[in-house]
């Protein structure tokens, strides 16, 4: 059992430096930019998803607040950058650990929360903070930050029409965000949280070193998603509360995976590679009509999808890997 | 801005009757998760649907939202039941992470149900402009009491005498609560568990139709009207603890005194972090909630 | 240019599904993009504003005998009688799908100019995307007065912002107390989105220059589910004035509780948006008699420019509401950039911007109270001079500024 699993583990490793390799050079052959849009768009939702994946699929912790962190990635790297001058990679750096920081302080007494429980705790601290940033007057309050784009420029991660750069980025990102999930897999961390999945009372017997092993998780979780959440803000080169820390985000990093397989390695990656381009789509030509009818386009696909496939739509593609998945 | 013995007691006041209807629109959720475990995420939509209803009842029939009350509970229960048996009862059938499938398909149907007001009801700002009570207001030592809020506060507590009694005293709900304790075993008496389920949903969704009716006199109506109490919902239910219907009650109670009491004490922007810090506090000293049994 | 030819093929294959995108490269034709919310919280706005550029259209595109620019003949004579086509796109109040959609109705659709776009947020990104792209944006609504302060070359706004309807207010307090009214002190009702805080901060600001006292400044949250804290602490306070700035919803629930809560202020001004709309008037209409609005525009001008009136029942046709202050701007802002790219006869960005640098349309050739159309090197129209208007016996009159006053105000507003 054990070869049959490692030799899946570097097959995945195999398709997955093939897929991102292909990836690569798509950008060079599509070279409209509201596709690249769609591209940077679906490989930053599926690199969010991925991180998300890692505390609720895996570790079973499902939060509904990861939009605080984006919005903490995204405030950081922008305060730093337009009151202090530090360059958006420090401030990406700085926005993943106040994250990661905050999520281990957050983590100590949720944990102890179960079920829908801590999932309205996690909602509602990332409510409070998005509350206290609409009223927190040097960080913009409602007016948000503009960021100044002036000119292209690696080291302040900022280009006026091309999108290749931030499509770079994000592939780069999703591929982190992968490979951490990979790794964590066969780690001793993936194997206690399998373990506390199939077998409750085997978290009795194992409790603080899953409990720590969970915090863990959700600082790499945080850190990754804020990382993203400061590439998203210089991507939009705008960010005012609502637009990096709104429920909304909570929801799209989380639909992804859930779609795609909660607890998957590739459930994430797979529904973002479904849903963005399709809510992108729908609202860019069918949205117009002012009548909804993307709303019950794309709210009824979610309903359909959920219920065909409770598994996800990864089971699609690979039987076995249901059978991985539990 | 100075803070008179005489604010306090309205803003108290006011908070009441605001938390008694909160407590209202959360006892169906309540009902529903009691029975079954299942968070309904378009909870938020149904009161929208709710007081769209009594709305065109009121533009097309000239019913008082008073007396459109029953009907709408009455649609709104047929509606909460075809909702359990066309998507519901086969998201907890699900295999596989059936929390996640009952978590989503409740909220596709959200966007769902937004997207059809939307396009049935166009994405105008609605409300019941004449009724027996919109506008009224009576007054006792200068704290002045809205009569809407002052009626939903009383079928509110009506309500939940009511429910109290049915879970207690009638066959059905003896079904229900038998249910809920063990469905498997229910199913070895005899006792149709998907009908059961139904009914709940039905009655879930009736109490939702009731606070809908009771809002749209004071309340303006949309397609999106239903998120800002979604959530506040949510919180009520799991501060009074998942499950138990006279939690929701309490719960009403507190987040509405607590929302008014902060507004005095913060800038009312930040109103709402007084309600989701004592949820907070409440979870961490009774991870259940302040009356969830399970 | 190669990089353009080849965006065309691109975002044609894209758009396959769309139909009838052949057409467009067609010099008979000119494609202006629309950029509004039409799904969300606000897609009411959209929609409304979409009937309103419709109205400019058909006044553009067909032949009419009004006095405005553009409206005799057929199309624009300045490119051979072209006619306009509008795309509109969705951005649903957020900020990144404003730009992404900003960014496809420039390289797919081709447009040759932007106009949007009702949020303020939204407005920041579409405006720094026109702003790479060189083509020219006409902010039509957003009276947000950050906006034109950021050194963008191709940010144009006709109408109004916040600073400057506000100081109307303003002005129109001090002619108050000229007459003898006691205004004191204020009470700022905001909601706490960017159109209520820079409202807030603009009206501070005067506050404190003109010597008025503000004694509650009272931002809350936008759609809360409940305002009686908050208005209970307005009554208390019990200004001379009270002063909202609140979108539709927040703006009837605020009537209806100031109702059951018994607070009847002196007066009341506020700062449009919920306070210009029908269906607020729809809701608590009774209780809102000597309100007082802001406005850029005021249908009383019929009177003196029957023209207004004639548009404004060729609005009132397509949408079933009579011009207010958004659809107003929104139909200004289509014919502003229209008359521009007349005179550029080009729909090369630079040269559209450069024509729309030199407008300058009288008054009389709008439909607006405004001086003139004019922009400072900052893209802002300094000569629309806002208007106040009162709510009297089911329709609004306009009381200030003398000039295009039609009534004397009613003081205290009961």
């Amino acid at each position: 059992m054990d070869t049959s699993f490692a030799r899946s583990r570097r097959r995945d490793l195999i398709v997955a430096f093939c897929l991102a390799a292909i990836a690569a050079v798509v950008p060079l052959f599509v070279k409209d930019v509201y596709v690249q849009n769609i591209m940077v768009l679906t490989l930053m939702w599926g690199a969010l998803s991925q991180s998300w994946n890692i505390l609720s699929g895996y570790c079973g912790q499902i939060s509904l607040g990861h939009a605080m962190y984006f919005g903490i990635g995204a405030y950081t790297t922008a305060l730093l950058f337009t009151k202090f001058g530090v360059l958006p990679w420090f401030g990406m750096l700085g926005g993943g650990i106040i994250s990661a920081v905050l999520a281990m302080a957050l983590g100590y007494p949720c944990f102890r929360l179960r079920g829908h429980y801590f999932v309205i705790a996690t909602i509602v601290i990332a409510e409070i903070v998005l509350l206290l940033f609409h009223n927190w007057d040097w960080a913009g309050a409602a007016m948000g930050i503009d960021i100044p784009v002036r000119g292209d420029s690696w080291l302040k991660f900022q280009f006026t029409r091309s999108k290749l750069p931030y499509f770079y980025f994000a592939l780069a990102l999703a591929c982190v965000a992968w490979f951490v999930t990979w790794w964590l897999e066969d780690s001793k961390w993936g194997y206690w949280w399998r373990a506390v999945k199939d077998n409750p009372d085997a978290a009795e017997s194992l409790g603080v070193v899953v409990f720590n092993s969970k915090m863990g998780a959700a600082a790499v979780s945080a850190f990754l998603v804020a990382v993203g959440g400061s590439f998203y803000g210089q991507f939009v080169s705008y960010i005012d509360p609502e637009s990096v820390m709104g429920f909304q985000f909570s929801l799209l990093m989380a639909l992804p995976a859930v779609l795609g397989g909660i607890g998957t390695l590739w459930g994430p990656l797979l529904g973002a590679v479904i849903l963005i381009p399709l809510t992108e789509l729908t609202r860019s030509f069918i949205g117009g009509s002012g009548r909804g009818v993307d709303l019950i386009v794309y709210g009824g696909l979610i309903i359909a999808i959920s219920l065909a496939r409770p598994q996800g739509l990864v089971g699609l593609f690979s039987p076995r890997r249901k059978e991985a998945a539990r | 801005m100075p803070v008179t013995a005489e604010t306090i007691i309205q803003s108290l006041a006011s908070g009441l009757l605001m938390g008694l209807l909160y407590g209202l629109i959360a006892v169906g959720l309540a009902l529903i998760f009691g029975l079954m475990d299942v968070v309904n995420f378009a909870h938020g939509e149904f009161l929208m649907i709710a007081m769209y209803a009594t709305f065109f009842l009121f533009v097309f029939f000239a019913i008082d939202p008073l007396l459109a009350a029953p009907l709408v509970a009455a649609a709104l229960f047929v509606f909460g039941a075809v909702v359990y048996l066309l998507i519901v009862r086969f998201a907890v059938r699900a295999k596989a992470n059936a929390g996640m499938v009952q978590i989503f398909s409740t909220f596709g149907l959200a966007i769902v149900m937004r997207g059809l007001a939307q396009y049935f009801f166009t994405p105008d700002y609605r409300s019941v402009t004449h009724s027996w009570l919109g506008g009224k207001t009576v007054s006792v030592a200068g704290i002045f009491l809205p009569v809407p809020q002052l009626v939903g506060a009383l079928v509110a507590i009506a309500a939940f005498g009511a429910l109290y009694l049915f879970i207690n005293r009638t066959d059905f709900g003896r079904a229900l609560e038998a249910t809920r304790e063990d469905a498997g075993a229910v199913a070895l008496v005899g006792i149709d568990k998907n009908k059961v389920f139904a009914l709940g949903w039905g009655l879930g969704a009736a109490l939702v139709g009731l606070s809908g009716a009771v809002m749209a006199i004071f309340f303006y109506i949309y397609p999106d009207v239903g998120a800002s109490f979604a959530l506040i919902a949510y919180v009520t239910v799991a501060l009074g603890g998942f499950g138990s219907v006279f939690g929701a009650f309490a719960g009403g109670i507190i987040v509405g005194l607590v929302e008014a009491t902060t507004a005095l004490l913060l800038p009312p922007s930040l109103k709402a972090v007084g309600i989701y810090a004592v949820y907070l506090l409440v979870v961490f000293i009774r991870p259940r909630g302040l009356f969830g049994s399970m | 240019m190669n990089i353009t030819r080849r965006n065309v093929l691109l975002g044609a294959t894209a758009a396959a599904a769309l139909g009838p995108v052949a057409a467009r490269a067609q010099t008979s034709e000119i494609v202006i993009g629309v950029i509004y919310p039409f799904s969300g919280a606000s897609a009411q706005m959209g929609v409304d504003a979409q009937k309103s550029f419709e109205t400019a259209l058909d006044i553009i595109n067909k032949n009419h005998d009004f006095d405005l620019p553009l409206a005799k003949g057929e199309g624009l004579p300045g490119l051979g009688g072209a006619k306009i086509r509008l795309v509109f796109a969705d951005h649903q109040a957020d900020p990144q799908k404003g730009r992404a959609e900003t960014e496809r109705l420039i390289t797919q659709e081709k447009v040759c100019a932007v106009i949007g776009t009702y949020q303020s947020s939204v407005a920041v990104t579409v405006s720094q995307i026109c702003e790479r792209y060189q083509i020219p944006f006409i902010s039509a609504d957003n009276s947000s007065p950050s906006l034109h302060k950021r050194g963008l070359k191709f940010y144009f706004r006709a109408a109004p912002h916040d600073e400057m309807f506000s100081a109307a207010m303003f002005n129109f307090f001090d002619a108050m107390k000229k007459k003898g009214a006691k205004i004191d002190t204020l009470s700022l009702f905001h909601e706490d989105t960017i159109f209520g805080t820079d409202s807030a901060n603009a009206q501070l600001k005067l506050a404190a220059d003109r010597g008025y006292k503000v004694i509650s400044d009272i931002k809350y949250r936008s759609n809360s589910p409940s305002l009686s804290a908050e208005v209970q602490q307005l009554k208390t306070a019990n200004a001379d004035v009270l002063m909202p700035s609140s979108y539709t919803t927040d703006g009837i629930l605020l009537v209806k509780t100031m109702a059951e809560l018994g607070y009847k202020p002196n007066a009341i001004v506020a700062q449009n948006a919920g306070f210009s709309e029908k269906a607020l008037y729809d809701a608590v209409g009774d209780n809102l008699e000597g309100v007082i609005s802001r406005g850029s525009f005021s249908l009383d001008l019929a009177a003196k420019r029957p023209m207004v009136g004639k548009i404004n029942a060729m609005f009132k046709e397509k949408s079933g509401k009579d011009f207010n202050d958004l659809t107003s701007r929104q139909f200004m802002g289509l014919l502003v950039m229209a008359e521009a790219i007349n005179r550029a006869k080009s729909t090369d960005g630079e040269k559209i911007r450069d024509a729309l640098v030199a407008t300058d349309i009288p008054g009389e050739q709008t439909i607006m109270p405004w001086k003139r159309v004019k922009f400072d090197e900052m893209g802002q129209n300094n000569d629309a001079d806002p208007v106040l208007l009162q709510y009297i016996g089911g329709k609004f009159v306009t009381i200030f500024p003398p000039q295009a006053a039609i009534a004397e105000a009613v003081w205290p507003m009961k």
